[in-house]
Order: C-alpha cells, then sequence, then structure tokens
C-alpha cells in the first residue's frame, strides 16, 4: 500500500518534468472539453480569415480610388502591430499569474492586455477614419471592400476578446476564478494569442508586400 | 501515472512545484525576440534597397519572419510545444486546409502571373 502511495507523483513532481503544467482531464484525451473546442474553433477559424485574406489578395489592386501604397500608413500600423505583440505578453503572464495562484496580479495582466487592445482597436478607428477622409470608403472599390471586410473582422474579432478578457476580470473580483478554474483564463488567453496571430499575417501580407 | 484534476493534491505541493522555476522569463525574453522581428519587419518598409531583402527577395524575407512570428507565438505562448499533441495536430489540420484550398484559389485566378488576375 505504502508502495502504491509513493510510486504515484504529485503534481509537483510531474510538473517538474514538464516544461508547461498541464493537469490532465477527465476525458478519453486527457484533454477538457472546452479547450479541445477552443482549438477545434481556432482551426476553423484559419479558413474564415485564410478565406478573407485570399479575396483581399486577389482584389488588392484597385480598378479606381486610392491604391494600397498611397494610403497606408506603415509607421502608424506598425505601432498598433507592436501594442497588439505586446499584449500577448501580457495575456501569457496572466495566465501564468493565475496558475501560481496570484489572483491580483493576474488581473492587473488582464487588465494591462484589454487596455492594450483597446489601444490597438482605438488606433484601427484613427486609420478608418483618416481613410474614409480621403476618398477612400467601403465601397470605393473592390481593393476597400477586401481591406475593410478583412480588418473589421479582425477588429471584431479584438472587440469580442476585449470583452472576454473585462469579463474574466469581474469574475475573479467576484472570486469565480479559483486556481483549479485556471483553464478558463488560459483559454481566453488561446483565443487572444490567435487574434495577435492573425494580426501577425495581415501586418505583413497586406500592409508590408508592396502591391 | 497519470493525474486528474480529481486528485487530491495539496496546496503546499503545488505551491511548491510552480515557486520551482519560472516561465515568466522565457515569455519576456520571447516577446523581445519577436518586438525585433518586427522592427526587421518594418525596416524592410524603411529601407527597401538593403541588400538583404532588395528586389525579388523582399517577399520571401517578409513571409519567413512572417512564419517565424507566427509559430513562435503558437508554440511558446499558445503552449502548443508543452500541450497534448492532439491539439498539435487539430490546429495543423484548420491551417494546412486552409493554406491548400487557398493556394488552389488563388492558383485558379491565375494570381502567380502578373497582370493576369482580376
Amino acid at each position: 500500500m505504502a508502495e502504491t502511495l509513493t510510486s504515484r507523483p504529485t503534481l509537483a513532481e510531474a510538473d517538474a518534468h514538464q516544461a508547461h503544467a498541464h493537469i490532465d482531464a477527465d476525458t478519453n484525451t486527457g484533454i477538457s472539453n472546452t479547450k479541445l473546442g477552443m482549438w477545434l474553433f481556432l482551426a476553423s477559424e484559419c479558413l474564415l480569415f485564410g478565406g478573407l485574406i485570399t479575396t483581399y489578395l486577389l482584389y488588392k489592386r484597385p480598378l479606381e480610388g486610392p491604391t494600397p501604397d498611397e494610403i497606408f500608413d506603415i509607421p502608424f500600423t506598425s505601432t498598433s502591430s507592436f501594442v497588439l505583440l505586446m499584449s500577448s505578453l501580457t495575456m501569457v503572464l496572466a495566465v501564468s499569474a493565475i496558475e501560481r495562484g496570484e489572483h491580483q496580479r493576474m488581473r492587473v495582466w488582464i487588465g494591462a492586455t484589454a487596455a492594450l487592445g483597446a489601444t490597438f482597436i482605438a488606433g484601427q478607428i484613427y486609420e478608418f477614419t483618416v481613410f474614409v477622409r480621403e476618398g477612400l470608403g467601403f465601397t470605393t472599390s473592390r481593393f476597400s471592400s477586401a481591406f475593410y471586410t478583412l480588418t473589421g473582422f479582425h477588429g471584431i474579432h479584438v472587440t469580442i476578446g476585449i470583452i472576454m478578457l473585462v469579463s474574466l476580470v469581474l469574475l475573479s473580483l467576484r472570486g469565480k476564478i479559483p486556481e483549479h478554474k485556471a483553464e478558463t483564463v488560459e483559454i481566453v488567453g488561446l483565443y487572444w494569442h490567435f487574434v495577435d496571430v492573425v494580426w501577425v499575417v495581415i501586418f505583413a501580407v497586406v500592409y508590408l508586400i508592396p502591391s | 501515472m497519470t493525474i486528474t484534476s480529481h486528485d487530491n493534491v495539496p496546496t503546499t505541493v503545488l505551491d511548491g512545484a510552480v515557486k520551482d522555476y519560472s516561465r515568466d522569463k522565457v515569455y519576456v525574453l520571447t516577446a523581445i525576440f519577436l518586438a525585433v522581428l518586427t522592427i526587421i519587419e518594418v525596416f524592410t518598409y524603411a529601407a527597401p534597397d538593403f541588400p538583404v531583402w532588395a528586389d525579388e527577395l523582399l517577399i520571401p524575407v517578409l513571409m519567413i519572419l512572417m512564419a517565424v512570428k507566427f509559430f513562435t507565438i503558437i508554440y511558446v505562448f499558445m503552449h502548443l510545444k508543452f500541450d497534448k499533441p492532439i491539439l498539435t495536430r487539430i490546429f495543423y489540420m484548420g491551417l494546412v486546409l486552409a493554406v491548400l484550398v487557398y493556394i488552389a484559389m488563388l492558383s485558379t485566378f491565375r494570381i502567380w502571373f502578373d497582370g493576369q488576375h482580376g
């Protein structure tokens, strides 16, 4: 009996042999249904954004109206990209904090992530406003339609992410995210990182590759 | 050997497990690495005649930088490197399917031949 107890590794022992702590869920795969569902959702999102990026590539040479090279403000968009990239760091630090049971620190990092996301969205609204003032409306050209649809869809995803982050903070303040529910933060984090990854592609393909 | 979420693990043991090492430093270093790659990307715009990416090399260089950033984020920040392999397979299933479908679509529209698409 004693041998049975001692041969079973504690979480600490198992964790020490892994680069990252992941407690197995009580399912066939050892992964919680929620987490599996999120990864399946993200895989399907690849198809959504792939379609939007492909459409943009097909229509990026406008027959009328301003061209991408004329209208894009690369230094401004680079700053926005940097802000979103850093939000991934604050998000992963929030996940790390809740895994250690540091609730206050987790809330600070999540708040920072939401603030950085909101800054990105504010930048996108400003960018769209400038473009419209310069004559690039949604129906100005096939390029403008494809551009606004792609970046707008991404912006909606970021906004949904911000809503989820704020909800997390509120739930945490009510004490509804104990350590054993740290996976909730991790799942929201997965969504947020994916939104960042999509922007990495959009920034390179849409903004940096010359038309 | 598998530990499930139903196991009763003393909090003190859990605390000890996570205090032994910190991944935060890895995350900060990864973010710095990503920031450097972003600066290089922006530099391709600021200095388009730089020999490393002059002329036809610009798009391949940007694609490589983008891919490195993409996989760094999904492997480190999204923990794919440390998680169960089935999650990697699920994500790659969607990613590869998307890439193949849209390469086929772009080929249908002859985007690889300058001036012949649209």
